[in-house]
């Protein structure tokens, strides 16, 4: 399958890139290219295009506990050598004992670099008693003396406030910021200064206006989920992703999740596509032979219909014929489901055990789609997965952060892309509430976004609750425009012959007999009624 | 933490000042292992959290310690961190426990709050000849 890369939404460089992903543009003959370095932070490089570059003068602000100091820390790890050490400046921030004592709490720590590779200084006792004099001289000797490939200075704000607060002090800061980026790139380091900023002070302040790049973390409470995110305000000489990007820290560290991640390297879809069976052969032929490769189907109906029971069709199918299978859940646990294929008779343990099989289970309720689609994106990959099923959007939506419900159709419509990009075929199952007066597909109108729909609704019918589908859409051909019940038994969802008996207004969910053909029976058993002796 | 050195810190202790004592005292100054000890972790623990820092970890040290060994309460800490003499005339049996409590307080801080792993790597790169020691399970002392 021939590769096409696009650059939608995405950052481009003229950068030396580190990204596989994205574009290489190679420079004109003579001119610079930067060397981007990574982050150590999943995800952020393809954020900032390709790396940070190399001798840049950083900022990292935001308010406490976005996770500014982690971050600082995870690109020392990623970067420092003994050869190329990382010395970090603490000023009046994080006594350094307390941020050794968590810090290393994170797997990226390496302990082995302590001392070596990562060095760190303290400087408080210098801010307090002396000048901004003092602490430049000591940083250039202590610079000087380790030579190092990274400076971090925590934090400077500190250092700022205590000059502002005296008069000529703006100048005196400005003096010392242009000193200290100059002396520190001219030594060859990248920088990051970390402080504690409000947004107020993003104007007319002397530290923004000197940097390369500016990094804003944020921490909002959303009813009762937090939400941490990421903008990067400025970078120098490369082009990076704009917005706000969802990030989390975890026992890794902090992980960014770019808003246009999985856009970036897309798929052309095959002139000729397979069709794929759903693993019910009737509605194979109701859907002319199959899902075509590549689509996403929709799955909509009511409570109880049987969506999860034909997405569980649809998956061991895929395992039965070699495609290994991706299965992200929100509404039950990965037990609950595996036996409940069981019960249809399909097997789901033995193809998660061979690696043919993945359930993610994703319900942390301050979940963000970006980092639900990293999660699927990278099982995805894991696996080499050619089917995926989202099993709900109900559940998913549940799974968010309140902020990112009110964009949930866009995020959706970023998520479907991303996912048919890779060239996965997709199937996603929406619960909807059976209207007696109307045909929905889904209450999220998001039908625009799938290739194929099938509604699934019950009908009332000679005294039982009856259920019945029908192929709403194809995007890829014709399919039949059929009516037809089914049933879920121990053999899963299960396909009635066709009727002989007519109906009208069956998608009303109370349909009209119509024509003089015999009664036939029901397609389970109706209960029989009791004999009564008088 | 209580307040008593554990007898594993206490054994871990006597090794590092035994270190230090096979050490020359370049400066030769006389001054007690402990004296000396102390000084050399002033450095790169004053560099590491400041001096104020290693003054508030060493006053810590001094206050638990001095309950166990009174020895210690004739010690006071100075603006830059250095120890100030001892009283003369103490028993020099009573000092040398003093200076094992001393040690042992230190080391059990610093492994309270940064964890044995660092706490090693950073007295070895003053003493690198110190043996593994044995904080017992967990490796807390």
């Amino acid at each position: 399958m021939k590769k096409k890369i696009t650059a939608r939404g995405t950052a481009r460089s003229s950068a030396n890139k580190v990204n596989p992903n994205l574009p290489d543009k190679p420079s004109p003959p003579g001119k610079l290219k930067i060397r981007q370095l990574p982050t150590g932070v999943r995800g952020f490089d393809d954020i900032l295009g390709g790396g940070l570059p190399e001798f840049s003068f950083n900022i990292i602000a935001g308010a406490p506990g976005c996770g500014k100091t982690t971050l600082a820390h995870q690109f020392m790890f990623a970067n420092a050598t003994p050869q190329k050490p990382a010395l970090y400046f603490t000023v009046l921030g994080e006594p350094a004992l307390k941020m050794l004592r968590y810090q290393q709490q994170y797997s990226f720590f390496d302990l082995a670099k302590l001392g070596k590779a990562v060095r760190f200084i303290n400087l408080s006792d210098l801010v307090l008693e002396k000048d901004l004099g003092a602490v430049l001289e000591e940083i250039i000797k202590e610079v000087q003396a380790a030579k190092p490939g990274m400076v971090v200075v925590d934090s400077f704000r500190t250092v700022v406030r205590k000059v502002m607060s005296v008069s000529g002090g703006e100048m005196e800061l400005q003096g010392f910021i242009q000193r200290l980026a100059l002396f520190l790139s001219s030594w060859q380091a990248t920088t990051f200064l970390i402080g504690e900023y409000t947004e107020d002070e993003l104007r007319d302040n002397p530290v923004f206006t000197v940097c390369d790049g500016l990094f804003w973390l944020t921490q909002n409470t959303e009813r009762n989920s937090v939400v941490r995110k990421l903008q990067i305000l400025k970078l120098r000489g490369q082009e990076s992703v704009p917005g706000l990007h969802t990030i989390r820290i975890t026992g890794d560290g902090l992980a960014a999740f770019s808003r246009t991640q999985g856009l970036t390297a897309q798929q052309d879809r095959p002139l000729k596509r397979r069709r794929l069976s759903t693993g019910i052969a009737e509605l194979d032929q109701m859907m002319g032979g199959g899902v075509l490769e590549g689509d996403s189907m929709l799955i909509a109906g009511p409570s109880g219909t049987g969506k999860s029971a034909l997405a569980t069709h649809f998956l061991a199918e895929g395992v039965r014929h070699g495609e290994p299978g991706i299965a992200a859940i929100f509404e039950e646990r990965p037990r609950g489901y595996t036996a409940r294929a069981d019960s249809f008779g399909l097997d789901l343990h033995t193809p998660q055990k061979k690696g043919m099989l993945e359930m993610l289970y994703l319900r942390p309720l301050d979940l963000s789609v970006d980092e639900a689609l990293q999660e699927i994106l990278d099982a995805v990959k894991r696996l080499g997965a050619k089917r995926l099923v989202i099993d709900s959007l109900v559940g998913f939506e549940m799974a968010l952060a309140p902020g990112f419900r009110t964009d949930f159709r866009e995020s959706l419509y970023r998520m479907i892309a991303a996912l048919t990009g890779v060239g996965v075929t997709i199937l996603t199952t929406v619960e909807i509430e059976d209207s007696f007066t109307s045909f929905e597909f889904s209450h999220y109108t998001i039908s625009f976004l799938t290739d194929d729909i099938i509604r699934l609704r019950y009908v009332e019918i000679d005294g039982q609750l009856r259920k019945v589908m029908v192929v709403v859409k194809m995007r890829g051909g014709n399919h039949s425009k059929d009516i037809r019940e089914y049933v879920v038994t121990d053999k899963g969802l299960v396909l009635i012959g066709p009727r002989q008996t007519d109906y009208v207004r069956l998608t009303s969910g109370l349909p009209e007999r119509i024509g003089q053909s015999p009664p036939e029976p029901a397609p389970e058993p109706k209960a029989r009624p009791r004999r009564i002796d008088v | 933490m209580s307040d008593s050195a554990t007898p594993k810190l206490k054994a871990f202790a006597r090794q590092l000042l035994a270190c230090e004592a096979a050490t020359r005292d370049p400066a030769g100054t006389k001054d007690s292992r402990a004296f000396r000890a102390c000084e050399k972790l002033r450095g790169p623990l004053g560099k590491l959290v400041g001096i104020s820092g290693f003054r508030a970890l060493l006053s810590r040290a001094l206050a638990v310690g001095g309950e166990e060994a009174p020895v210690l309460r004739a010690l006071h800490i100075r603006a830059d961190g250095s120890l100030e003499d001892l009283e003369a005339g103490l028993d020099p049996r009573k000092l040398a426990e003093g200076e094992v409590v001393l040690m042992a307080h230190i080391v059990g801080l610093l492994v309270t709050f940064i964890g044995p792993a660092l706490t090693l790597q950073l007295l070895r790169d003053i003493w690198p000849k110190i043996p593994e020691p044995n904080f017992g399970a967990g490796q807390t002392p």
